[in-house]
């Protein structure tokens, strides 16, 4: 599992325009990350409050719903997030390069 | 007043003439005779009126008489004399020494030294209505309340100071006073605070009262007597301990601050879980016996939850992935999807092809993708077999790849063979199971739901079953008898084998063993040695499932069928050179097409030696395969690195598209394939990359229903007809069909 995780990190990482790809734990800690120290506590922290607000969003709105995905484009880059109530996966993707 | 009345009286009586006159006389006054007479002075004198205590009418000895006795007897002397009663109270004691004591004595109540109870019982003895009336003074002291206490005891130094002169002993007085000081104390004691007080005063009185109690105590089994004074009353005052506060703390419990939000969500989340709850304990209730056969494949709850979180960050990665690649190829996705070439329309008759994604798998950049294959379910995925086609330097490692269009960068699943891969077939029914043939001659059955770690789940015997040659081309079969999958292989030493998928192993059966034209020749010992010609490839039937196709290295295609393993049904020598790929149209399953490395693709028709189509591309032919979408399309790729599409019912004799998708210098193309459902196709070439191409429109025209006909008309009955309507322009002399038929039925 361990290497099956660092494979696909690497895999990601080398995919084009791909800037960072950051793995959170459940309690919204960074846990592997290839982007630098503070910028991954900031996306982590910023990014989990950002899940739990989405995923209320959509399980309000519908119980039996779920929240699986969260893509956020902006004018630089685009930040994809993979919600679980384990873990977090983000990665940013320069999409313009 | 009186005189008045007189008058009165004579008024009445006016009548009387005597009367009349009576006033007129002078009063004479009566006056009893022995009135003394007085004189003025004597008249005159005041008298001053006495009240003395003394009763001036008191007889000191009153007689009365007595009928009893029947004489005089002297009155009952008053002992209070002059005072009057106020209270009378019977008092019950006697002295010792009068009369009566000594009687109750002689009578058996008390000893010689006896209190002054002893009398009280005589007198009850005596009668019951005496008794009566001296028991009421008894009992009301005894059941005197509190309140009363003070009253009586008033009452009682009255009395006190009234009997004293009688006949009261003297020496029950102090007896008295002590109980009465007795009462008084203790009523103290109730009012409170002088309870220090109480107590001295009441230990000299206590004592007393021992005394008292130690001499009744003397006289042992002598009944006592009743007595109002009999009997002690005690009073005890504990000590009033002096208060004070003591106050005390517990550890206070731990303290938490806890907040939280009741979304709808969460309650929800709460109600599932206690559903489950109750499912699990329902199932908890059945009996062990039922359980234990279910607790046996389960596993704990720790694994489960790791497997679970396992695949859910599979599956979370691989979305992502899917994301970065869709950001990526974003151009290369709007292309495909809406990007028609528009020059199609001022050409008629010609099309072109749109390369868009390139799949390279960088381990295996020196393997040529030796052959590629769409799963049937998936429309977006396809399987690649990476071997190697340079024998001079074969390299050691094959790979198995599942490639997605949606994801170009990676291979879906890659699974290292330890032989390089030839060629693979993905099963129809399942179609994650995957039969590949190795160029060891082995053959292999993959399960691409596996993870990658367990690699291949069948392989062939390497020692008794395996080809001792590469193994060409592997297609599945229909299923046994016994319902076990079973796929076919043909190899280059000549052999056709049927594999049977058994539970755990693969079981060989050789169909049919190619001999060749070559006669056999005397080996180095003298032994005669036959040769094999060698299969190159092989073609299933799509209806008849006995009869296949076999095209050999030295051009020969052979019709075979499974019931019979020493001949062919029917032998053509198609071409000179390897036969490499045999596919059956879609529409029309007599018609076949054939392609070779003597640089020609050759269409065919059933029991017909002549091909009816040839077409020459200038370079060998690595594969050609028949579009699912049309009956007269199909392309073809070269060793130059071009891909042919043909149409012939635009143009018989040329290519309507000739693309070159890589560089003839340094790659060739291998393999090809349409998509069953997509207008892409997707070529390999012999450094290891599949290039995905799309048919432009005028590639893949559908046909337009003739005007005259009424009916409307399914694609695929016209596209027969199309089909039909161009056989009969190119058939030479008169087709006559079912020669394979006739031929089974002379045998």
């Amino acid at each position: 599992m361990a290497n099956e995780a660092e494979e696909t990190v690497r895999k990601l990482t080398l995919h084009k325009g791909v800037a960072g790809v950051i793995i959170v734990n459940g309690e919204g800690i960074p846990i592997k990350t290839t982007l630098d120290n503070h910028t991954s506590v900031q996306y982590a922290g910023l990014m989990s409050s950002l899940v739990d607000k989405a995923r209320s969003v959509v399980r309000d709105l519908d119980p039996t719903n779920e929240l699986t995905f969260l893509r956020i484009r902006s004018k630089k880059t685009e930040v994809m997030v993979a919600p679980d109530k384990d873990f977090i996966l983000i990665v940013v993707q320069n999409p313009t390069d | 007043m009186a005189p008045k009345k007189k008058e009165a009286s004579s008024k009445s009586r006016p009548t009387l003439g005597e009367d009349e006159l009576e006033w007129l006389r002078p009063r004479a006054l009566l006056k009893p005779e022995d009135q003394e007479e007085l004189d003025e002075a004597d008249l005159d004198e005041d008298i001053a009126r006495i009240l003395t205590t003394t009763n001036p009418l008191w007889v000191a000895e009153e007689v009365a008489y007595h009928y009893g006795q029947g004489q005089f007897a002297l009155k009952p002397r008053q002992a209070y004399g002059k005072a009057y009663p106020l209270y009378v109270f019977q008092g019950a004691a006697i002295r010792k020494d009068s009369d009566e004591a000594k009687a109750q004595v002689a009578a058996g109540y008390g000893a010689v030294t006896f209190d002054d109870a002893g009398p009280k019982r005589v007198k009850v003895k005596k009668s019951a209505a005496e008794e009566e009336e001296e028991e009421e003074p008894e009992q009301e002291p005894a059941a005197g309340e509190d309140a009363k206490v003070e009253e009586e005891a008033q009452a009682e130094e009255e009395r006190q100071k009234e009997e004293e002169p009688g006949e009261q002993a003297p020496e029950q007085a102090p007896v008295r006073e002590v109980k009465v000081e007795e009462e008084m104390g203790a009523g103290e004691g109730e009012a409170g605070e002088g309870g220090e007080e109480a107590e001295t005063e009441e230990k000299p009185e206590e004592i007393e009262i021992m005394g008292e109690d130690e001499i009744i105590e003397i006289k042992p089994r002598v009944k006592k007597l009743a007595n109002q004074f009999n009997f002690c009353e005690r009073a005890a005052l504990t000590y009033n301990y002096p208060k004070r506060s003591v106050e005390t703390q517990t550890i206070p419990p731990p303290r938490a601050t806890y907040g939280h939000t009741a979304l709808q969500s969460v309650i929800f989340d709460f109600y599932q879980e206690d559903y489950a709850k109750k499912l699990k304990e329902k199932e908890e209730e059945k009996p062990k016996r039922l359980r234990k056969k279910a607790a046996k494949h389960v596993k704990t709850a720790q694994e489960v939850h790791d497997e679970q979180l396992a695949q859910r960050i599979r599956e979370a990665w691989a979305i992502l992935e899917r994301l970065v690649n869709q950001n990526i190829y974003d151009d290369i996705a709007q292309d495909y999807r809406y990007w028609d070439d528009p020059s199609d329309e001022f050409r008629e008759g010609q099309g072109s092809l749109l390369p868009l994604w390139r799949f390279q798998f960088e381990p295996m950049r020196h393997h040529a993708a030796c052959d590629i294959q769409w799963n049937p379910h998936y429309q977006d995925l396809f399987a690649v077999a990476y071997g190697s086609l340079d024998f001079t330097n074969q390299l050691k490692e094959g790979c198995v790849c599942l490639y997605s269009i949606k994801n170009p960068a990676y291979p879906e699943y890659a699974v290292v063979t330890d032989s390089p891969v030839i060629c693979l077939d993905v099963y129809k029914e399942t179609p994650y199971l995957i039969c590949v043939g190795l160029y060891d001659g082995n053959v292999c059955v993959y399960n691409s739901q596996l993870s990658l770690e367990s690699s291949y789940q069948y392989k062939s015997d390497s020692v008794r079953d395996k080809h001792s040659n590469i193994v060409w081309e592997v297609r599945w079969g229909p299923r046994l008898i016994d319902g076990e999958a079973s796929f076919f292989s043909i190899s280059g030493d000549g052999r056709v084998v049927q594999w049977a998928v058994m539970p755990g192993e693969l079981q060989a059966t050789t169909i049919i063993t190619l001999r060749s034209a070559v006669p056999p020749f005397p080996g180095p010992d003298g032994t005669m040695l036959t040769v094999n010609s060698c299969g190159s490839c092989f073609c299933f039937h799509p209806d008849k499932k006995d009869i296949f196709m076999v095209g050999t290295e030295d051009g020969m295609i052979h019709t075979c069928s499974l019931k019979y393993n020493r001949d062919y049904v029917n032998s053509t020598q198609g071409h000179h050179m390897p036969v490499y790929r045999i596919d059956y149209n879609h529409y029309n399953n007599n018609i076949y097409i054939s392609c070779s490395g003597d640089w020609r693709v050759k269409i065919w028709e059933d029991g017909r030696s002549e091909p009816l189509f040839m077409f020459e591309l200038g370079s060998p032919v690595g594969d050609v395969k028949w579009a699912p979408y049309s009956s007269t399309v199909f392309a073809a790729c070269t060793a130059d690195g071009k891909v042919f599409v043909y149409d012939l019912n635009v143009n018989k004799y040329r290519p309507i598209c000739v693309q070159a998708v890589v560089s003839k210098k340094n790659k060739k193309l291998t393999r090809l394939d349409f998509n069953a459902r997509l207008p892409i196709i997707v070529c390999g070439d012999t450094k290891g990359t599949c290039h995905v191409l799309k048919l432009s429109p005028n590639l893949r025209v559908m046909c337009k229903p003739p005007k005259k006909t009424k009916e409307i008309l399914d694609q695929r009955t016209l596209q027969i007809m199309k089909l039909d309507k161009l056989l009969t322009l190119v058939r030479d002399p008169p087709f006559t069909p079912g020669v394979v038929d006739e031929k089974f039925e002379e045998d």
